[in-house]
């Protein structure tokens, strides 16, 4: 065994702060939305949905970003960085729209 | 008189189906075959020379990412649970930063050729060795799934037997992946994904009709029924959060980044920019559309059924509909609202048969395409010429097709559904190989041992929990996740979870590669893999197509290199050396006449004419007196 690959104290103790408040964020989020509009609320599937996407997502640009795969100066970077934003909010906005049509538009069934 | 789909097919009606059925499997078979002739050796066969418009590929997928099971099976979920029967279409945006600015110019400019060989690059042999065993087994299951779905379709309709009907299709299959390869491919799929459209919205159609109306479809869909998204955690099998740590991270992972057969289309393109083009279609265009085509049929069901209970009875114009077993949904809707109409339903089927070849054929030319890249040429024959890896590749496609033929006499003893087959199949591979792929591409510090251990570890892990479900709980109620002992999607995560944890732990305390052995396999090296891919330093300076140019014999040029004038340099903001797309301008053959070219200092003659050798024009397939269009890579 080498130790060459072990972190500086300093990523350790990066790495472990960001550990520590991904599973914050993933213990806490689900409970917090549940608390405020119970299981059976459409918005909760929603809401369990695009917050966790939402945060995936992020993490992926950031790593994009910081690493220089995506250079904003560069080429056609800076277009597909604004399609991979307005994708997502493209996706959520039908969403939240496609809940509330369900939710307005009379039932004529039994 | 046939029962097996909830219908009754009269003998006449049964042999027109037949003969449609058959005369489509003649006609696609005829058109793939022609395509054998674009295939000239081995990077033709599996890749088509990385020459293809990104709305050829992406209009492909179409075809590709609808399976012979699909019709049923999301039919019968619209029915169940409504229009949340998309989610598992409508939720891949999360990933696409990844897919887009890491995984897809990774392999494009690594010329990486299948991803077992990606394994061995960035990590060792050993890698690329258990994941040539977890992407065959994948594959192979798949080949195998789908062919024992058409023949569960066929003798449910015609009462053919599954093991006399499956060769037969397979024999059709074959045939033109086998000579065709990848162009082939492409170009049935692009004809098969047109056909699948069009029949799957002449069935929604008829049932919207059937019903009244859109307005009327949606009046009597419950609301339940009308959501896009089920409840959390209630249905086992079914539920949102198993969803979204499964299927929009697990699943969509394993769709964009290990499946060997979209891998290779995207490697077909022309570009990088081009295959994001692509991905954006398939993932804002393609996908959602495809969500409807195969779903929609069981929400028009729902809201029939619910109308038919309002009225008392038979809407008007057709029979009444009673789905007795939700799996025919689609078969029981289509046959009535077509009002038993032989010659539309027969089209419908061969729709779903149509399904069944597009999805099989990319698997099969993919499963070949490691056959020869990772077992054949590294370890039995290395230094053979370019056409005897080409017949090697058409055995290999036979080969593929014929273990996927014996696969279906192990699916046909299997018990329990095919939907628990399926799944228990998939989330067991996916996992580890997933986890692997991802963190190789996006932490540098992940080495080759860890790579090997975690990805056996994780695999083994996840196979075990079919048998202690159980020790999923924890992890399912840490994210308020279903808690049944059924974690059909959660099993993935907690696949995944056990495979990061080895990957990251062990990776600590071993020893990485050398930052130059994999530079262009990570993604904070792309600029390396790109300039690598150029052999020079990329130009990004953004220039416009020069079109309708005409093309002109200078045999002092060397192979696949180009003279143009000043002012198409100028337009094109092309310097000496840089990389150009030359292809025919018709735009419609979407690149099938192309190739890629670099450009020499431009000439001085006073017209625009591009200069090339013979061997390049017939290397780039063009022809003589057609104009071609330039564009400049990089």
């Amino acid at each position: 065994m080498t130790t060459k690959n072990l972190p500086t104290p300093r990523s350790v103790a990066l790495g472990l702060a960001v550990t520590a408040v991904l599973l914050i964020y993933i213990y806490a989020y689900p409970r917090l939305i549940i608390s405020w509009l119970g299981t059976e609320n459409p918005w909760t599937s929603y809401l369990y949905l695009y917050g966790f996407g939402a945060g995936f997502f992020m993490m992926g640009i950031f790593i994009i970003l910081r690493t220089g795969a995506c250079q904003l100066d560069r080429g056609h970077d800076k277009l597909w960085f604004w399609v991979l934003m307005l994708g997502f909010i493209f996706f959520a906005v039908v969403h939240a729209l496609w809940i509330v049509a369900s939710l307005n538009i009379p039932y004529l069934g039994v | 008189m046939q029962e097996g789909f909830g219908i009754d097919l009269p003998l006449t009606a049964t042999i027109v189906i037949g003969c449609i059925v058959v005369g489509y499997f003649i006609l696609i078979t005829g058109f793939g075959t022609y395509f054998s002739r674009f295939s000239r050796d081995i990077n033709d066969f599996f890749f088509s020379g990385q020459r293809f418009a990104w709305w050829l590929a992406a209009a492909s997928m179409v075809a590709t990412g609808i399976g012979s099971y699909s019709y049923l099976k999301y039919s019968e979920q619209g029915f169940l649970t409504g229009t949340s029967s998309t989610m598992t279409y409508m939720n891949d945006w999360f990933i696409v930063p990844f897919f887009m600015f890491g995984w897809l110019p990774i392999i494009y400019f690594a010329r990486v050729r299948s991803i077992p060989e990606y394994f061995e690059r960035r990590f060792n042999r050993t890698a690329r060795y258990i994941a040539v065993c977890i992407i065959m087994a994948y594959m192979f299951f798949y080949i195998g799934y789908n062919l024992f779905t058409i023949g569960v379709a066929l003798q449910g309709m015609f009462g053919l037997p599954i093991l006399y009907s499956v060769p037969v299709v397979a024999f059709f299959l074959g045939a033109y992946v086998t000579f065709g390869g990848q162009t082939a491919v492409i170009f049935t799929d692009l004809f098969q994904g047109v056909m699948l459209y069009i029949a799957g919205g002449l069935a929604i159609m008829a049932g919207i009709w059937a019903l009244g109306g859109f307005s009327e479809w949606w009046a009597y869909l419950p609301e339940s029924h009308r959501l896009p998204f089920v409840h959390l955690t209630d249905d086992p099998k079914f539920n949102t959060a198993g969803l979204f740590w499964g299927e929009a991270l697990a699943g969509s992972i394993a769709f964009s980044f290990m499946n060997q057969g979209f891998i290779m289309r995207y490697l077909a393109i022309k570009s990088v920019h081009d295959g994001r083009k692509a991905a954006l279609f398939n993932v804002i265009v393609t996908l959602p559309i495809s969500a409807i085509i195969v779903g929609a049929v069981g929400w028009v069901a729902k809201s029939l059924v619910m109308k038919q209970a309002v009225e008392g009875g038979a809407l008007e114009g057709i029979n009444a509909v009673h789905i007795e077993n939700t799996f025919h949904t689609f078969i029981v809707v289509t046959w009535e609202t077509l009002h038993q109409n032989s010659i539309l339903f027969g089209f419908v089927i061969a729709a779903l048969t149509a399904a069944l070849m597009s999805t099989i054929d990319t698997l099969i030319n993919a499963c070949a395409a490691i056959g020869i890249y990772d077992i054949y040429k590294p370890l039995i024959k290395p230094d053979a010429d370019d056409k005897h890896y080409l017949k090697a590749a058409r055995w290999a496609s036979v080969i593929a097709t014929v273990v996927g033929v014996l696969l279906v006499i192990w699916f046909a003893q299997q018990r329990g559904s095919l939907m628990q087959i399926h799944y228990k199949g998939i989330m067991v591979i996916i996992p580890s190989i997933v986890t692997t792929i991802f963190l190789g591409v996006f932490w540098k510090r992940f080495t080759a041992p860890a790579a090997c251990i975690s990805m056996l570890v994780g695999a083994v892990f996840t196979l075990i929990t079919n048998w202690y479900p159980d020790w999923i709980d924890p992890l399912s109620r840490f994210v308020c996740g279903p808690d049944n002992d059924v974690y059909i999607y959660m099993r993935a995560l907690f696949g995944m979870v056990v495979t990061g944890i080895f990957g990251v732990g062990i990776s600590l305390f071993t020893q990485p590669r050398d930052a130059e052995e994999i530079a262009g396999l990570t993604v904070d090296t792309i600029d390396e893999g790109m300039a690598k891919y150029k052999g020079g330093k990329p130009n990004h300076t953004v220039g416009k197509k020069a079109r309708h140019l005409p093309v002109a014999f200078d045999e002092s040029l060397e192979h696949n290199v180009i003279r143009i004038s000043p002012s198409t340099m100028e337009t094109l903001k092309a310097e000496e050396g840089d990389l150009i797309y030359m292809a025919d301008s018709r735009w419609y053959l979407g690149g099938l006449r192309s190739e890629h070219v670099k450009v020499a200092a431009p000439h001085d003659r006073e017209d625009d004419a591009v200069l090339l050798s013979k061997a390049t024009f017939e290397e780039a397939y063009l022809l003589d007196g057609k104009a071609v269009t330039l564009e400049k890579i990089f």
